[in-house]
């Protein structure tokens, strides 16, 4: 166990976003010209790392069709479960800030500190006892459900509505200042290459910054990290060849995944 | 829901009331249906896919309520005495009777329905028939005499109870010599079998939510039997199923939602709708109480010679 911890360590000791601008810069700098600023970089990383997560969601729905085709296996097979874990590695569970009565603001940086990219479940609570979890209805629906003697919402079966940046929850008893959990997916925070700057003005990479943030993505993942910002990069320098090279690369990447 | 305790059945774990538990293992609670329907029958891999869980609600409650109406056989049952007003409010979960009975002298009689009409509306007349009209365009109304009169006691009934006319204003004389014929006595040829009651008649409005008796039931205790629709007054936590009727209940949603959904073949809709008329056949077999020994109390009068 304690070698585990130790080799664990040892990984988190190397940052995959050191490792992806090394590669990305070995592969642009041709004559020494193809260099990309560390701002230039991390707005790059940023990019490229939501559009992966993003295609997460696709993967995975992807994958759950190939499972009802009979097209997917079970046990190491199983690549669904692995996106799901994945996945889960950005779910958080927080209680939602109150707005007014039985209204509570959605996650967001200023109330839960992190934005959210979808709800996955919203909990409910009286007195700090938990009565149901809320289902979302659509405000084309709502009215009628509030409405309906066999479907309104009930302690047990509560609802809730999304207007803006709030979500309003039925039966209106959920009014505490902390009745509301929401178990969501945050989207990744942005990756931040820190560095110092040297004598020769050359930066080198400081992961002591206060405002380092390594990739949050899979290990695995860092092939198509470096994909995908030598696409952008290559644009930015006007390499065109690196910016097919890194499209090429993947749609290879995801033919072979598929 | 969790298993309970012995403590926590038979003494409600101290809490009061202590036979809050009492037969409760029977039942499956409303909110175990539901959440087992989207746990076990719903979901990426399953037949129900993308529904709400508001409409698998529906659908159990709705398969619930339909149970209960002929399926289960929970008859409830409130006594409430009925005073001068001849009224008894019908209980407010009351979806339809089973039997009403006056109880006194330590019998239940079940009571019969009046076959005729004893509760009326009527609006004001004036002398020569016109109506009176209130500022809003509506009719104005009075009480019927049909109502005043049975209230009073003054209606006669065509049952053979204290209210028939024959039993009190038959007279014999010279003029109406077969007067005693009217008396309920002796072989009546050609008695009315259908009206041929003594006790009180009764009648259901149901649109008012009342039971409207004969003057002869003023002041005496009434039991109503009666089904509900087993929603509890709206309070979910309490609605509940028979155990025996659970795999059906899981078969009827899933079959509602296929049916109602779009794009869904038929042969998956057919199997779904064979599967529940198939739990419903035999969870009706299982609830049946059908008894050997009650077949054996019954049996043991088949030698009884008939006088």
């Amino acid at each position: 166990m304690t070698s585990f911890f130790f080799a664990y360590l040892c990984v988190k000791e190397v940052p995959m976003i050191n490792s992806v601008r090394n590669t990305i810069l070995a592969i642009l700098n041709k004559n020494n010209y193809g260099y990309i600023s560390p701002s230039d970089f991390n707005l790059f990383a940023k990019q490229a790392q939501l559009d992966i997560f993003d295609d997460y969601f696709y993967q995975y729905n992807q994958l759950i069709n190939k499972e009802n085709a009979r097209l997917s296996g079970t046990g190491y097979a199983d690549v669904a479960k692995g996106y799901e874990e994945v996945i889960d590695m950005f779910s958080v569970t927080k209680t939602l800030t109150q707005n007014l009565l039985n209204q509570y603001f959605l996650p967001s940086q200023n109330t839960t500190s992190d934005d959210y990219y979808l709800i996955n479940r919203v909990l409910c609570f009286t007195g700090g006892l938990y009565q149901g979890e809320a289902e979302k209805v659509s405000n084309s629906k709502i009215t009628l459900l509030n409405t309906s003697n066999l479907t309104a919402p009930s302690l047990i079966y509560p609802a809730y509505s999304l207007q803006g940046s709030f979500i309003t929850i039925f039966p209106a008893q959920f009014n505490g200042a902390t009745d509301i959990q929401a178990q969501y997916i945050r989207y990744p925070k942005a990756p931040n290459w820190t560095y110092i700057n040297v004598a020769n003005g050359e930066p080198a990479f400081n992961q002591s910054s206060a405002d380092f943030q390594d990739f949050e993505l899979s290990p695995d993942d860092e092939t198509s990290l470096v994909f995908k910002i030598l696409q952008y990069a290559g644009m930015s320098i006007r390499e065109i060849q690196a910016a097919q090279f890194g499209a090429e690369q993947e749609v290879m990447e995801e033919q072979k995944e598929n | 829901m969790a298993y309970l305790s012995e403590y926590q059945y038979y003494d409600n774990a101290g809490a009061a009331p202590s036979n809050a538990n009492w037969g409760s293992y029977q039942y499956v609670s409303l909110t175990d249906i539901v959440n087992n329907f989207m746990l076990m029958y719903s979901g990426n891999h399953s037949l129900v896919n993308n529904e709400e869980r508001y409409k698998v609600l529906f659908h159990t409650k709705r398969g619930i309520q339909e149970l209960n109406y002929d399926a289960f056989k929970e008859v409830k049952a409130l006594e409430l005495k009925v005073f001068d007003n001849l009224v008894f409010t019908l209980p407010s979960d009351y979806v339809n009777w089973v039997r009403v009975s006056l109880y006194k002298d330590g019998y239940l009689r079940p009571l019969t329905e009046n076959i005729q009409v004893n509760s009326a509306a009527s609006y004001l007349q004036s002398a020569t028939g016109t109506l009176s009209f209130n500022t809003d365009g509506t009719v104005q109304t009075t009480s019927s005499t049909l109502d005043t009169e049975r209230v009073s006691g003054a209606q006669r009934s065509i049952y053979l109870n204290k209210n028939n006319g024959d039993n009190n204003s038959a007279v014999i004389n010279a003029d109406n010599p077969d007067g005693w014929r009217d008396y309920n006595i002796g072989a009546r040829y050609g008695l009315n079998t259908e009206t041929a009651n003594f006790n009180p008649t009764f009648r259901i409005n149901k649109k008012a939510g009342v039971i409207n008796f004969d003057s002869t039931m003023a002041n005496e205790q009434c039991v109503l039997e009666y089904i509900s629709d087993g929603m509890e007054s709206g309070n979910d936590s309490l609605v509940s199923v028979n155990k025996m009727f659970e795999e059906y209940l899981y078969a009827y949603v899933k079959y509602e939602i296929l049916n109602n959904k779009f794009g869904v073949q038929e042969y998956i809709i057919n199997r779904a709708r064979k599967d529940k008329s198939s739990l419903l056949r035999n969870a009706k077999i299982r609830i049946s109480d059908i008894h050997p020994g009650r077949l054996l109390m019954s049996l043991r009068g088949q030698n009884k010679w008939l006088k």
